[in-house]
C-alpha cells in the first residue's frame, strides 16, 4: 500500500463530511455567480431608464444571496478543514501508536529530530493537503466552469476574448513549479550544507580555539552563507513572480473586457449591463487564479510528506507477543541461557557480540556478570526483555522460550534497570510511578529508602515533587540511576536485571544499596551486571565475559583461586580504593 | 492519590516565562508583535543596505496609486466613453488601463525584489555576525548549551526573520495608508455612495476585530499545544526503551492522544474563526453591492453618476477588506518574528567572557616555559577541580601528567590554553600570565592532541593546515611523512584532497592520532600539550603512533597525559596529580622507589601493559 492508499483509507472515513462540504461549496459557488447575473439585470434596467423598484429588487436578491453565501461558506470552509484536522489527528495518533510497537534498534538508526519531524511537519503538510488543498482542487474547477458557462450564456466571443490569457496562465504555471520546486531543493540542500558546517564548527569548537581556527571558520562560513543567499535570492526571485504575474493576467482579462467589450458596446451590440456582469464574473475568478500555483506546490508537497510518514508505517514491528502467547503461570523455573549467540547484523555471524552464551539461574538465584567494556555484558542483559532477539539459540524464562511469551507479561514480570538512566522531565515521585497505575505514598517511600535517595529528596527543593528535568538533568548521576533502580523495584518483579545500574553511586552508597536490597531480593532472580567486584561477589554465580564468550565461571572465591582476568579485575580494583583512601 | 500520568507535565498554564527556556523543545514564547527595542535593533541590521530598503519603501506609494488607477479608469471608460460612444477615448483608457496593470505587477515585483534583498543580506550579516560571536564564546558556555540549539539560532530562527519579510509584515503601515486613500478616493466620486460604503465598514470592523481577536488567541493556543506535543514527543521517542519496557504504551498512547486531540480542538476552533472571517468579508463584499445598487441606482437614474462609479465603488470596497482580512495572518508573523528576534539578541549579548587585553604582552624571546602557580579552578561554584596546583616545566622539559579519572589531570592542560579562566593563582606561558597574552597569539604558541581527536569533514589537506590557505603544501607533506601519516595518506587516490566524513568516521581511530599529530608539526608550536588516547590500536599502528610522537615531542615542551608506558619512561618528570592537587613529583624510577600514589597507579594502569609493549618491541627489532 503506498502513501496514497493509506491516505485514502482515512478520507473515506470522513467521507461524509466532505460530502456535506461540498454540496455546501457548491451552493456557495451558485450563489456567488448569481450576484453577476443579478446585476446585469439591474445594471440594464438602469441603462434602458426602468423603474428604480425594480432596480432595487435585484439589489434585495444581491443582498440575500450576499449574506446567505456567507452562511453557507462558512459552513463549507470549516467542514472541510475541520475534516482535515481529524484526519491529521488520526494519522498523528496511528503513528505514535506504530512508533510504540518499533524495538530500539529502530531508534538507533534514527534521529529524533528526523522521526519527529515526520510526526509534527510531514503530517502537517498531508493536513494542508486534505484541508486547503482539496477545498481549492475542487473550488477552482467549479469557479471556472460555473463563470465560463454563465458568461457563454451572455456573449461568446467576448467570453473568448476574457479568456484568452487563459492558456497563458496554464503555460506560466506549468513552467513556475518545476523551477521553484528545484530552486528550493537548492536552498534546502545549501541550508543543510550551511547548518551541518554550523554544527561541526561547534562540536569541534574546543579544536577550532586551541588552533586559533575562529578567523578561518568564519571565512568558511562567510562563503556557505554567500552561497545560501545567492540561491536564496534565485528562489526570491522565481516566487515573487508568481504573484504578480497571475495578478497581471487577470488584470489583462478585465483590460481586454473593457477594450474590446467598449467596443462593442459603442458598435451597439453589447451593453454596459454586460460588461459590468464580465467584470464581476472575472474578479470572482481572481482568487481561484491567483491560488492555484499555491494550491498544486500544496498538494506535491502533501503527497511527498505522506510518502515519507508511509516509510516509518511500513517498518514492521520486528519484535512482537506470538499471535497465541503461552501463560507464564507460576512456574518454579528460573532464566536460561541456551546456545544463545547475538549479532547487530540480523544473523552475521562475523560481527558477532555474544556467542554461544550456555547458562541457568535457578529461580530464586542471583547470576552475576562481569568483563571488560565491550564483552557483550549489556547486550546480555538486554535480550531478557527482549529489546532485542537472539540471533540463534534460546532465552526461556519461567520455563518457556521468550518469544512464546506475550511481550507485556515478559516485560511486567521483568525488572529490568538499564546502565544509562532515563528519567521523564516531570516531578520525582510520577517518574518512580511510571509502572504503575496506582500507588501508596508509603510504597514509593519505602523505595526511596532502599536506594538511599532518602537523605537526597530531603534536601530537593520541592521533595519528591521536585521536577527532574529534562532526561533528570537536575539530578546527578547516582541520583538518576538510584531512581530508576527504585522505579523498577516499585514494580515488584519476580524476576531482576540490573545492568550496572549503579556505575556512578560511589562503591560505599552502592555496598548499602545491595546489602538493603538483599532481604527484598531474596526471592526474586536476579541478573547483576556490575564492573566493581564488590557488589557481584555474593553471587550465586558469576560469569567472566570477553569478547562475547565466557571465559570463566563460578563463585567469588573459585574465580580469585583461579588467578585469570577475574582475579586481575578483583586486584586492580582493591589498588583504586586503596588509592581513592590516600 | 495521584495518578496522573508520570510524563505528562506540560499542562496548561505552566508556561515557562519568556525568555530561553532550558528544553530545545519549548522555546514558544509570545511577545509583543511590535516591540520597538528589538525593531530598533534589527534596523541595525538593515542600515548597510538602507538605500535598497527606501527604494523598496518609496515603491509603495507607486504600487498603490497603479492598483486604486485601476478602477477609476474603469469607471470612465465606462462613464464617459462608452456612454458617450468614443472609440479612441476609449482606446486611451484602455492603454492607460495597461500601463496601469503592467505598472503594478512590475512595481508589485520590484517591491518584493527589493524587499528581499534587503531581507537576505541583512539576514546573512545576521547570521555571520551571530556565528563570529559564537566563535569567541568561552568553552564554559559551550558546556552549558546543546549544539542543536545554537543551531537553531542560525538557521530556523533568521528563517523566521526572513518569513517576516516576505510575508510584508514590515508593510503595515503603508497598508493603512492605502486604506486612507481608498477612503478619500470615495469621497472625491460621490459622497453620498461614499457614507453607504463606509456604513457597512465600522459594523465589519467591529466584527473582524471580534474575529480577528479570537482567532489569535486560538492561533497561540495552537502553538502552545503543538509544543506541548513537540516536547512530548521528543522525550517519548528518546525514552521508548523506558515506556516498552514498563508495558506504559497504553498509558503513553491516551497521554498523547490527549494532547493530540487538544491540538486538534484549538484548530478546528480557530478554522470556524477564519471560515467565519473569510466568509463574512466575502459576504460584505456582496451586500455592499446590493447596498449600491439599492442607493446608486436612484443616482444613476437621476443621471447625477454613471454606471461606472458603481462599478469603481464595488472595486474599491473589495480593495479595502483585503488588508483588514490579512493583518491577524500578519500580526502572527511579526509576532514570531518578535520571539525569534528577542533569542536571537539574547545570544549576541550573551558576554565574551574570556577576550585577549587591550595591551596585549608579547614576551620576546619566547622560549616556551610553562609555569602553574597556586592554581585553584572550579567548574561549579564549591566544588574545586584544582586545589593550589604548582609547577614548572622549563623550555624543551618533557613533563607527563598521571591521576586517577577526575584527579584534574584534563583540567590542568585546558586551562593552559586558557580555554577557562582560573579563580585564584596564575598560570604563565613564557613569563607571562595567559590573561595578559593575546588570546590567539598564545593558543598559537601551544600545539593542542586530544585524545578523541575531531577531524573537519573536507579533504585531509584542509584537516591538516585548518584551512589556513598561507602554508605550504611541502610543508604539509613534510609533516605527513615525519608523522607516518603519508602511508594511509597515499594509499587513497586523491591523496591529500581525500575526503574526510563527518568527524572523520571514515579514518580509524589510530589513523586519527596519526593524522591529528601531523597537524602540530604543520603548525610547529613550541610547546605541545598531548591527552594520550586510551582506546587501544592494532600493534602496527601503535608502533606508527609511538614513533611519531617520540618525533613530535622532539625539542618542544610537553606536557602529556600519559596512558602508554612508553611516555611515562621517557618523560624527564612525572607529576602524580590526586583528588585535584600534586601528590608527587619525579621520574619514574624515582617515584616507584616512594611506593606512593604513582605506584599503585602504574600497577593499575601501566602495569598490564607492561609483557604487551615488551613483546612488541622486541617483535619491531627482528
Amino acid at each position: 500500500m503506498g502513501g496514497m492508499g493509506r491516505l485514502k483509507g482515512y478520507l473515506l472515513r470522513y467521507w461524509r463530511r466532505y460530502l456535506f462540504g461540498s454540496v455546501c461549496l457548491l451552493a456557495t459557488v451558485t450563489l456567488v455567480m448569481w450576484i453577476p447575473w443579478w446585476m446585469r439585470e439591474a445594471v440594464r434596467i438602469m441603462e434602458h431608464g426602468g423603474s428604480l423598484a425594480d432596480v432595487r429588487y435585484y439589489a434585495l436578491l444581491i443582498g440575500i444571496a450576499g449574506t446567505a453565501q456567507g452562511f453557507i461558506r462558512t459552513f463549507s470552509r470549516a467542514l472541510i478543514f475541520n475534516a482535515g484536522r481529524d484526519i491529521e489527528y488520526d494519522l498523528r495518533n496511528d503513528l505514535f501508536a506504530h512508533l510504540q510497537k518499533l524495538p530500539i534498534s529502530f531508534y538507533h538508526s534514527q534521529r529524533t529530530g528526523d522521526l519527529m519531524s515526520r510526526v509534527i511537519n510531514d503530517i502537517s503538510a498531508v493536513r494542508s493537503l486534505l484541508g486547503p488543498g482539496i477545498l481549492n482542487f475542487f473550488n477552482a474547477p467549479v469557479y471556472f466552469v460555473y463563470a465560463t458557462v454563465l458568461m457563454l450564456s451572455i456573449d461568446v466571443r467576448l467570453t473568448l476574448v476574457a479568456l484568452l490569457p487563459c492558456p497563458l496562465l496554464i503555460y506560466a504555471v506549468r513552467k513556475f513549479r518545476g523551477r521553484i520546486m528545484r530552486a528550493s531543493l537548492r536552498v534546502q540542500q545549501q541550508m543543510a550544507e550551511l547548518s551541518s558546517h554550523i554544527q561541526e564548527n561547534l562540536s569541534g569548537m574546543h579544536v577550532v580555539k586551541a588552533y586559533t581556527q575562529e578567523e578561518n571558520q568564519i571565512r568558511d562560513f562567510v562563503r556557505l552563507n554567500q552561497d545560501f543567499q545567492a540561491k536564496s535570492m534565485e528562489l526570491a526571485k522565481l516566487r515573487g513572480l508568481v504573484s504578480p504575474v497571475m495578478q497581471g493576467l487577470s488584470g489583462l482579462t478585465v483590460l481586454f473586457v473593457i477594450g474590446y467589450g467598449g467596443f462593442r458596446v459603442i458598435r451597439g451590440d453589447l451593453l454596459i449591463a454586460d460588461i459590468v456582469a464580465f467584470i464581476a464574473y472575472l474578479s470572482v475568478l481572481a482568487w481561484p487564479t491567483a491560488a492555484f500555483g499555491w494550491m498544486i506546490s500544496l498538494i506535491e508537497r502533501g503527497r511527498a510528506a505522506m510518502e515519507r510518514l508511509e516509510e516509518i508505517f511500513k517498518v514492521e514491528p520486528a519484535i512482537t507477543s506470538p499471535a497465541q502467547p503461552l501463560a507464564l503461570a507460576d512456574s518454579r523455573e528460573g532464566i536460561e541461557f541456551r546456545k544463545v549467540s547475538f549479532g547487530y547484523d540480523a544473523k552475521g555471524n562475523g560481527d558477532a557480540i555474544l556467542q554461544e552464551i550456555d547458562v541457568v539461574v535457578p529461580r530464586g538465584r542471583t547470576l552475576a556478570i562481569v568483563g571488560r567494556t565491550g564483552a557483550g555484558k549489556s547486550t546480555l542483559a538486554q535480550l531478557i526483555p527482549r529489546l532485542y532477539d537472539v540471533s540463534s539459540g534460546e532465552i526461556r524464562l519461567g520455563g518457556k522460550d521468550l518469544r512464546s511469551l506475550s511481550l507485556a507479561e515478559l516485560r511486567r514480570t521483568l525488572g529490568y534497570v538499564p546502565q544509562d538512566p532515563f528519567l521523564f522531565s516531570t516531578s520525582l515521585n510520577r517518574n518512580l510511578a511510571f509502572g504503575r497505575d496506582s500507588i501508596s505514598d508509603e510504597e514509593i517511600e519505602e523505595a526511596v529508602r532502599v536506594t538511599r535517595l532518602d537523605r537526597d529528596v530531603a534536601i530537593f527543593p520541592d521533595g519528591l515533587h521536585t521536577v527532574v528535568g529534562e532526561r533528570g538533568i537536575t539530578l546527578s548521576g547516582g541520583q538518576k540511576q538510584r531512581a530508576t533502580l527504585a522505579r523498577a523495584l516499585l514494580l515488584d518483579p519476580p524476576f531482576l536485571v540490573l545492568d550496572d545500574c549503579l556505575s556512578s553511586v560511589d562503591t560505599e552508597t552502592e555496598d548499602k544499596i545491595l546489602r538493603g536490597l538483599k532481604s527484598a531480593l531474596k526471592e526474586k532472580t536476579c541478573v547483576i551486571i556490575s564492573h566493581r567486584i564488590s557488589a557481584v561477589r555474593e553471587a550465586d554465580e558469576i560469569l567472566v565475559l570477553d569478547e562475547g564468550r565466557i571465559i570463566e565461571r563460578g563463585t567469588h572465591q573459585e574465580l580469585v583461586l583461579k588467578d585469570g582476568l577475574y582475579a586481575d579485575l578483583y586486584r586492580q580494583q582493591q589498588l583504586s580504593e586503596e588509592l581513592e583512601q590516600i | 492519590m495521584d495518578n496522573r500520568p508520570a510524563t505528562n507535565n506540560n499542562r496548561p498554564g505552566n508556561r515557562p516565562p519568556a525568555g530561553p527556556s532550558t528544553s530545545p523543545y519549548q522555546e514558544e514564547i509570545f511577545g509583543k508583535a511590535y516591540d520597538l527595542r528589538l525593531i530598533r535593533r534589527l534596523w541595525r541590521f538593515l542600515i548597510p543596505y538602507k538605500k535598497l530598503f527606501w527604494l523598496a519603501a518609496l515603491l509603495l506609494p507607486l504600487l498603490q496609486l497603479f492598483g486604486l488607477a485601476q478602477p477609476y479608469l474603469m469607471k470612465v471608460a465606462i462613464d464617459n466613453y462608452m456612454a458617450s460612444k468614443d472609440v479612441w477615448g476609449l482606446q486611451g483608457i484602455a492603454a492607460l488601463l495597461l500601463v496601469a496593470i503592467v505598472g503594478e505587477a512590475v512595481t508589485t515585483y520590484l517591491h518584493y525584489y527589493l524587499t528581499m534583498l534587503v531581507a537576505q543580506r541583512s539576514l546573512a550579516d545576521m547570521r555571520v555576525a551571530i556565528f563570529s560571536h559564537v566563535q569567541k564564546l568561552p568553552m564554559s558556555y559551550f558546556d552549558r548549551n546543546p549544539v542543536g540549539r545554537l543551531v537553531t539560532r542560525m538557521t530556523t530562527d533568521v528563517d523566521v526573520l526572513q518569513e517576516m519579510f516576505a510575508a510584508g509584515a514590515m508593510t503595515v503601515l503603508s497598508d493603512f495608508i492605502m486604506l486612507v486613500w481608498i477612503v478619500a478616493i470615495m469621497f472625491y466620486l460621490h459622497v453620498k455612495l461614499a457614507l453607504v460604503s463606509l456604513a457597512l465598514i465600522p459594523p465589519m470592523f467591529f466584527a473582524i476585530n471580534f474575529f480577528r481577536h479570537r482567532a489569535r488567541r486560538a492561533y497561540r493556543l495552537i502553538r502552545e499545544r503543538i509544543a506541548r506535543i513537540n516536547a512530548y514527543l521528543g522525550e517519548a521517542i528518546s525514552g521508548m526503551a523506558v515506556i516498552q519496557l514498563f508495558v506504559r504504551e497504553g498509558k503513553s498512547y491516551r497521554d498523547f492522544d490527549e494532547l493530540n486531540a487538544a491540538h486538534r480542538d484549538a484548530n478546528q476552533l480557530s478554522n470556524i474563526y477564519e471560515a467565519s472571517l473569510y466568509s463574512m468579508v466575502e459576504a460584505a463584499g456582496s451586500i455592499s453591492i446590493g447596498l449600491l445598487l439599492w442607493y446608486g441606482s436612484g443616482e444613476v437614474l437621476a443621471g447625477v453618476i454613471g454606471i461606472g462609479t458603481l462599478v469603481a465603488f464595488k472595486e474599491y470596497i473589495s480593495r479595502f477588506f483585503v488588508p483588514l482580512r490579512d493583518f491577524s495572518q500578519k500580526y502572527t508573523v511579526m509576532q514570531s518574528a518578535m520571539s525569534s528576534a528577542e533569542r536571537i539578541f539574547h545570544l549576541l549579548d550573551t558576554p565574551v567572557a574570556i577576550a585577549s587585553p587591550t595591551n596585549p604582552i608579547v614576551p620576546k624571546p619566547f622560549r616556551g616555559e610553562v609555569s602553574f602557580e597556586d592554581v585553584w579552578f572550579s567548574y561549579k561554584e564549591d566544588t574545586p577541580v584544582l586545589k593550589g596546583v604548582s609547577f614548572r616545566i622549563e623550555p624543551g622539559e618533557r613533563v607527563a601528567v598521571v591521576g586517577a579519572t577526575g584527579s584534574g589531570k584534563t583540567t590542568t592542560i585546558k586551562l593552559l590554553s586558557r580555554f577557562y579562566d582560573i579563580q585564584r593563582g596564575s598560570i604563565k606561558v613564557g613569563g607571562v600570565d595567559v590573561r595578559e597574552w593575546d588570546l590567539q597569539a598564545l593558543r598559537r604558541h601551544i600545539g593542542v592532541v586530544l585524545q578523541d581527536v575531531f577531524l573537519f569533514s573536507g579533504d585531509i589537506r584542509t584537516n591538516l593546515s585548518l584551512g589556513d590557505v598561507d602554508i605550504p603544501t611541502e610543508r604539509i607533506e613534510q609533516a605527513t611523512k615525519y608523522a607516518n601519516v603519508e602511508r594511509v595518506i597515499y594509499r587513497l587516490p586523491a591523496g591529500l584532497g581525500a575526503q574526510v566524513r563527518e568527524r572523520g568516521s571514515n579514518f580509524s581511530t589510530g589513523q586519527r592520532q596519526l593524522l591529528s599529530l601531523a597537524r602540530v608539526l604543520v603548525f610547529q608550536p613550541e610547546i605541545l600539550v598531548l591527552d594520550e588516547a586510551t582506546s587501544s590500536v592494532d600493534t602496527e599502528t601503535e608502533l606508527l603512533i609511538q614513533d611519531a610522537l617520540e618525533k613530535v615531542m622532539e625539542g618542544r615542551t610537553c606536557l602529556v597525559i600519559a596512558h602508554r608506558l612508553s611516555t611515562i619512561r621517557n618523560a624527564d618528570r612525572i607529576i602524580v596529580f590526586h583528588h585535584g592537587e600534586i601528590r608527587e613529583v619525579g621520574t619514574h624510577a624515582e617515584l616507584m622507589q616512594k611506593r606512593g600514589i604513582y605506584y599503585r597507579l602504574y600497577e593499575l594502569q601501566y602495569a598490564t601493559e607492561e609483557p604487551k609493549v615488551a613483546a612488541e618491541d622486541t617483535g619491531a627489532k627482528m
